[in-house]
This record gives C-alpha cells, sequence and structure tokens, in this order.
C-alpha cells in the first residue's frame, strides 16, 4: 500500500462523503431523525422554563420571609410542633392560607378544626407546614431545582430515551438506507461505475453516516445539556461544571453519543446490505439490546448497550419496590473499565465493518429483483 | 504493481443465472478493438452480458476480464472502462456538471483536473446549455446524453453503451454515431447493444448475435452471412436488360429464385453458389449484358439475424 494510494483513497471518501451529506442532510426522508433528536432539547427546555419560573417564585418568597432562612432551618420543623414555635424559627409566614373543617362528633354535636398552611422558602427550596389546632401536622420540603437530583434525570433520559431509541433509530434511518436507499432508488450504479474500490466506498459512506448522526446527535446532546443547565444560578452552574464533575459528565455523554453512532451505524450499515426489509433487522437488534441484562457474559459483549451503560458517567439508582426483573434494566450490575468498554465498542463495529467490506465486494446491481 | 494488458475483453465459458431465470449460458467471446455491437432482441441478454464485462453482475461460472483485468477489480477496471448503463436514475438533486465532476472525484481526480474533464466531457454531448440544469428536469434524451458523458469523461480504453441512442433524435443520433466511430479510430474498444438492427448495420465493425441468453454468431457481418450455407445468398443486379438476364441466369443449376425489380431495372437473385454466379455473370457481361451494379442483398444484420433466429424473435 503506497502513500500514493492512500492519497487517492482517501480522495475518494472525501467524494463519497460530500455526495452523501447532500443527500443526508435536510432530506425529507430523514425529518423524523431531526425530530427524534429535538426531543429531550425540548423536554430540557420546557423543564428549564418550569424549573426558572419555580426559582424565581421561591426566591420572591424567601425575600418576603421575615427572617432569612437556609435549608437547616426549613427541615428543622417536625410534626408535632406549635404554631408559636414554627414562627420563632422561621418567624412569620410570607403565605398563609386559612380554613376551618366541620368533623361529625357523637350525637348532634359538631367539632371545629381550624386549618393553617404556611409557606416558606429559603429562595431555592420551599418548606410547606400543615397545622390543624395550632399544631403541626405535617411538613413537606419542596427542594429546589439541583444538579444533584437533576443529573439523574439526566442520565435517565439520556440511557432510556436518547441512547435506546433516538440514537439507535437515528443511525437505522441514516445508515440503513447508505445502501439500501441507493438500491431503492435505482442509483447505486453510479458509484459502481466508479474506479473506487468497494471497500473504500463502504469506508466513504460509512464516515458520511458517522459524520451526519454525530453532527445531529451530539448538537442535540450539548444543547440538552445547555437547557439542563440553564435554570441553574451562576455560581451553582460554576461549582457544578468545575469543581463536581459537570464538565467530565458532559463530556463523557458527547462521548458516549459518538460511540453509540459508531457501533450501532456499524451494525446497521451491514444490516442494509444484508436485509431488504429493515424493519426485521432493527427488531432483532432492538430485542437484542434490550435483553442484554439478561444473557450470559460472553454474550452481552457482542452487544452495543453493553459497553455504552459501562461508560455513562451517572448510575441510576434502583427504586425501592422495583422488581428485580426491571431493577436489573436500570441498573449496570455487570460494568466494565471505559478502556475496555471504548475498545469493545470498537471491536464489535469493526466486525461489522468487516462483513459489510465482504458484503459490498459480492453485491451486484440488479434492481429487478428489488 | 499495474495490471497486466492485452488488447480484448474476453469471456470464458461465461453463465449467470438469477435464481433459476438463464441470463446467459456458455458464452465464450474475445472481442478486439473497434466497434462491436451485441444484437439480439429485448431479454435476449445484452444488458447481462454488458453487466457481466463492467462487474456490476458476477459470473455464476466461467471468467471474464476486460483487457487482462478482472471484472471484480473496479478500481483498476473503470480506470480503463466507461460504462452508459439504461438505468436512468442519476444521484438527487445534482446538475448535469455535478454529476459528471461528482463522478470523476471519485475517481480520485483533483478539484481541477475534475472539472475540466467534465466540461470537456459535456461539449462532446453537446450539452453544455443544459449543464447547469438539474438532472432531474431533463428530457430522455437529455439524461442519455450525460450518461454517455459520464462514460466518456475519463478517456476510457473500452466504451461500453447499453443502448445509448435510445431516446436521441435523428440529428443527436448521427451525432452520436460520429463520436463512437471517432471514439473506436483512435483505438477504444467500443460495445454498442441495441435491438435496432439497422442502427447497428450502419455503426459495427462486428457483430455478436445473442438469442435467449446464448451467442447465436459473431464476428464481422459479412463472414458470418458466408457461413450460413443453409439459406441461398441474395444477389442484387441492376442492368438495363433484367428480363432477358432472367432468362440466362435460370439457366445456371445453382440458381434458385430470380424475380424482376419493381422498378423494372434490374432484378434479385437467390443462389447456393455465389462464386459460381459471379463467374458466370463476368461470362454474360463479356457477352454484352449490359451490367450496372452488383450487390448482395442479404448480408445485412437484419437478414443474418432472421436467419440465425428466424423472423418473430428478429422482429421483437
Amino acid at each position: 500500500m503506497t502513500s500514493g494510494m492512500m492519497r487517492i483513497w482517501w480522495a475518494q471518501i472525501r467524494a463519497v462523503i460530500r455526495l452523501e451529506m447532500r443527500k443526508t442532510f435536510l432530506a425529507k426522508r430523514g425529518l423524523w431523525i431531526y425530530v427524534l433528536a429535538a426531543l429531550p432539547v425540548f423536554l430540557f427546555v420546557a423543564h428549564a422554563f418550569v424549573a426558572t419560573g419555580w426559582r424565581n417564585g421561591s426566591e420572591r418568597l424567601a425575600q418576603r420571609s421575615e427572617k432569612r432562612l437556609v435549608y437547616q432551618d426549613l427541615v428543622a420543623v417536625k410534626p408535632g410542633m406549635t404554631r408559636g414555635e414554627v414562627i420563632a424559627l422561621l418567624g412569620k409566614p410570607p403565605v398563609t392560607f386559612r380554613w376551618t373543617e366541620n368533623r361529625g362528633g357523637d350525637g348532634n354535636s359538631q367539632v371545629v378544626v381550624a386549618h393553617e398552611n404556611y409557606h416558606y422558602s429559603d429562595g431555592q427550596n420551599d418548606l410547606y407546614v400543615g397545622l390543624a389546632d395550632g399544631t403541626v401536622g405535617s411538613a413537606n420540603i419542596q427542594e429546589g431545582y439541583s444538579p444533584g437530583q437533576s443529573s439523574i434525570l439526566f442520565a435517565g433520559i439520556f440511557q432510556f430515551f436518547f441512547l435506546r431509541l433516538a440514537v439507535f433509530f437515528g443511525c437505522l434511518g441514516i445508515f440503513m438506507n447508505l445502501f439500501r436507499g441507493e438500491i431503492l432508488d435505482k442509483s447505486l450504479h453510479f458509484y459502481f461505475l466508479a474506479p473506487i474500490r468497494r471497500e473504500v466506498l463502504m469506508a466513504g459512506k460509512f464516515l458520511a453516516g458517522l459524520l451526519a448522526t454525530c453532527t445531529i446527535f451530539v448538537t442535540s446532546e450539548v444543547l440538552q445539556t445547555i437547557a439542563f443547565l440553564w435554570p441553574l444560578p451562576p455560581s451553582v452552574r460554576d461549582v457544578y461544571l468545575y469543581h463536581n464533575h459537570g464538565l467530565q459528565y458532559a463530556l463523557a455523554y458527547v462521548g458516549v453519543t459518538v460511540l453509540a453512532c459508531v457501533g450501532y451505524g456499524a451494525f446497521f450499515l451491514v444490516a442494509g446490505m444484508l436485509f431488504r426489509n429493515p424493519i426485521l433487522p432493527a427488531a432483532a437488534i432492538l430485542i437484542w439490546e434490550f435483553i442484554n441484562p439478561f444473557l450470559p457474559g460472553l454474550l452481552k459483549q457482542f452487544s452495543i448497550i453493553y459497553y455504552l451503560k459501562s461508560l455513562c458517567p451517572v448510575d441510576i439508582p434502583t427504586p425501592p419496590g422495583m422488581p428485580p426483573v426491571l431493577a436489573l434494566l436500570v441498573s449496570n450490575s455487570d460494568p466494565v473499565s471505559a478502556p475496555v468498554a471504548v475498545v469493545g465498542i470498537v471491536i464489535v463495529a469493526l466486525i461489522a465493518l468487516y462483513a459489510s467490506s465482504v458484503q459490498v465486494r459480492r453485491m451486484e446491481i440488479n434492481y429487478a429483483s428489488e | 504493481m499495474s495490471p497486466p494488458l492485452n488488447d480484448r475483453i474476453v469471456f470464458e465459458d461465461v453463465s449467470k443465472f438469477y435464481g433459476e431465470i438463464l441470463g446467459v449460458n456458455r458464452v465464450n467471446l474475445s472481442i478486439p478493438a473497434g466497434i462491436t455491437s451485441l444484437v439480439g432482441p429485448n431479454g435476449s441478454g445484452k444488458t447481462t452480458l454488458m453487466n457481466l464485462m463492467t462487474g456490476l453482475v458476477k459470473p455464476t461460472r466461467g471468467r471474464v476480464e476486460v483487457l487482462g483485468i478482472k471484472t471484480d477489480d473496479p478500481e483498476n477496471l473503470f480506470k480503463v472502462l466507461g460504462y452508459s448503463t439504461q438505468f436512468d436514475a442519476f444521484p438527487k438533486g445534482l446538475t448535469g456538471f455535478q454529476f459528471l465532476y461528482s463522478y470523476l472525484l471519485l475517481s480520485g481526480r483533483d478539484s481541477q483536473t475534475a472539472e475540466q474533464m467534465a466540461w470537456r466531457a459535456i461539449e462532446r454531448v453537446n450539452l453544455v446549455e443544459a449543464a447547469k440544469r438539474n438532472v432531474a428536469a431533463y428530457s430522455k434524451g437529455m439524461r442519455q446524453r450525460i450518461r454517455l458523458a459520464q462514460a466518456l469523461a475519463h478517456d476510457p480504453k473500452v466504451l461500453v453503451l447499453d443502448e445509448p441512442l435510445n431516446g436521441l433524435d435523428p440529428l443527436a443520433r448521427s451525432e452520436m454515431i460520429a463520436l463512437f466511430r471517432a471514439t473506436a479510430e483512435q483505438g477504444c474498444s467500443v460495445i454498442i447493444s441495441s435491438h435496432i438492427l439497422h442502427e447497428v448495420d450502419v455503426i459495427s465493425d462486428q457483430v455478436i448475435l445473442l438469442s435467449n441468453g446464448y451467442v447465436v454468431a459473431e464476428g464481422q457481418i459479412q463472414n458470418v452471412r458466408s457461413e450460413i450455407q443453409e439459406h441461398p445468398t441474395q444477389i442484387l443486379i441492376r442492368c438495363s436488360q433484367p428480363r432477358e438476364l432472367a432468362v440466362k441466369m435460370l439457366e445456371d443449376e445453382h440458381t434458385i429464385e430470380v424475380a424482376i425489380h419493381k422498378d423494372e431495372r434490374g432484378l434479385l437473385l437467390k443462389t447456393r453458389d455465389a462464386d459460381g454466379f459471379y463467374l458466370a455473370l463476368n461470362q454474360l457481361a463479356l457477352n454484352g449484358i449490359d451490367i450496372e451494379s452488383i450487390a448482395p442483398a442479404d448480408d445485412d444484420v437484419l437478414s443474418v439475424y432472421e436467419y440465425l433466429i428466424g423472423n418473430e424473435e428478429a422482429a421483437r
């Protein structure tokens, strides 16, 4: 293999990418992929609006409070305390709601219970106190928008919607059509009539698909992160990003997205060459990825999600009381180290690309049979 | 290492089946330079033969080589070969120029060279004015021409053209025929498929006759004709005394049939011995019969095809 050949191959790959980009980006056929990528962004933007509104409300409430409160003050209120103790601790409540309850007693006698609801805030977290006849019956704290809790929400959406559905089906739509779409359009012969090695053509198409999916889904991922961080006060955001691994997590999510595109892309490229109907292989791969936690150790390694889950920076805690089967899906019971996970995805992708290169050499132009 | 070159397109015992459907069977050919026509009705195997020689389909059995290059080596094959297919689909959203330019970039050419070569090919097929228009808006004839430009763009040594004159108006047809001739004169092998037999007659140096997936004859058309013994040779004789000549010719034992031409200025004769006929005719001429011209009347492709395949097949 000479450097001259390498130069020509690279020029050919660039030409393939150029042609494929023209077809892939903003093609009507692929609009649903943009919608899929944009859905979590919309979700986080909507969440950011709600959280910002809520935080502003809490801040206004805190400003109206008699005392400047901190979180410890709020959690100090316990059931059984008297009105006086609460007011001594937190000051006069900025928001009060009073109502009476008539309870049926023995015979014709009626018991009247005086209820009061107090609403306090430290500017971030809200406390709702319920009093009955001057005694605290309930004290509930509504915790404000914090990166700690929200990062678990982010991780859940990333793992269970973005990776397993959006990136999965997005890669299906783009990579499966690289060859299958050309066959259906009866235009694959254009490539096969050029003096280009079939393997080089396949590499060019794969890279074009990778560039398209990475552009779409990494952009989505970055926008999701921005929307996720938007409602945080700048000081909290800085602490989260630079001292609590926030930036590291964001980069890890981008990396996992890219690796998901590599892995699923390679799978769907070969599937698009081997199968006429994309539904069957897509369903098979989806089921294979879904049952991964239940597979024996050796078989687990031949899936993409096995490695991707290990690379996700935030573990999703299993809620108490969750059935063991579902808990197995949520948790990552058998994680591998990051280098092993990256190498694993690359190896699985290379195996799929090798199968593609064998298949592309065998391909014939016979549109009549399609 | 550059691939070994020879100057022929070789099929060695090649068969192609699409499942249980026969494409071509047991084809042995060695096609020299010049214009070679693949002739046969629809479904006779012309396109399959072309797809085999360009590697778009793989033989079920046998071996195909183009100028010594195996057809499963597209990287080297399409450096020397250009193929204008019958597939009427193009990559979406490209203008005529972009179509050729992209093809040349795919071939590994740099941007500047690709641009120059694309324009040169566009000029060769007279499509300069439409070059900046989207191919999707082209007429059938224009699409035919841009495909031809793609096949020609990289100056191939072998040009394979599947029904290249389909959809062209008479002027464009004659321009294209002149282009094929000029290309062949530069030493290029031009392989043309056609089911329009008189068109082939005008163009070809040699023909390959196909029927139902089999090669039924190949070579220069006159040589093919002379091999067909069971059909008498037809000869058109132009002369001023056709009736007198007809009587004389009927005396020759090899003459089977004589008919006076409808314009009364010649006769059409069938003989089993063309050489004997010409000797006898010379004798008659010496004896004072005025003969203006003699021409074979059935060594065209249509006649040969009819003799070999039958009228029904030839008419399809």
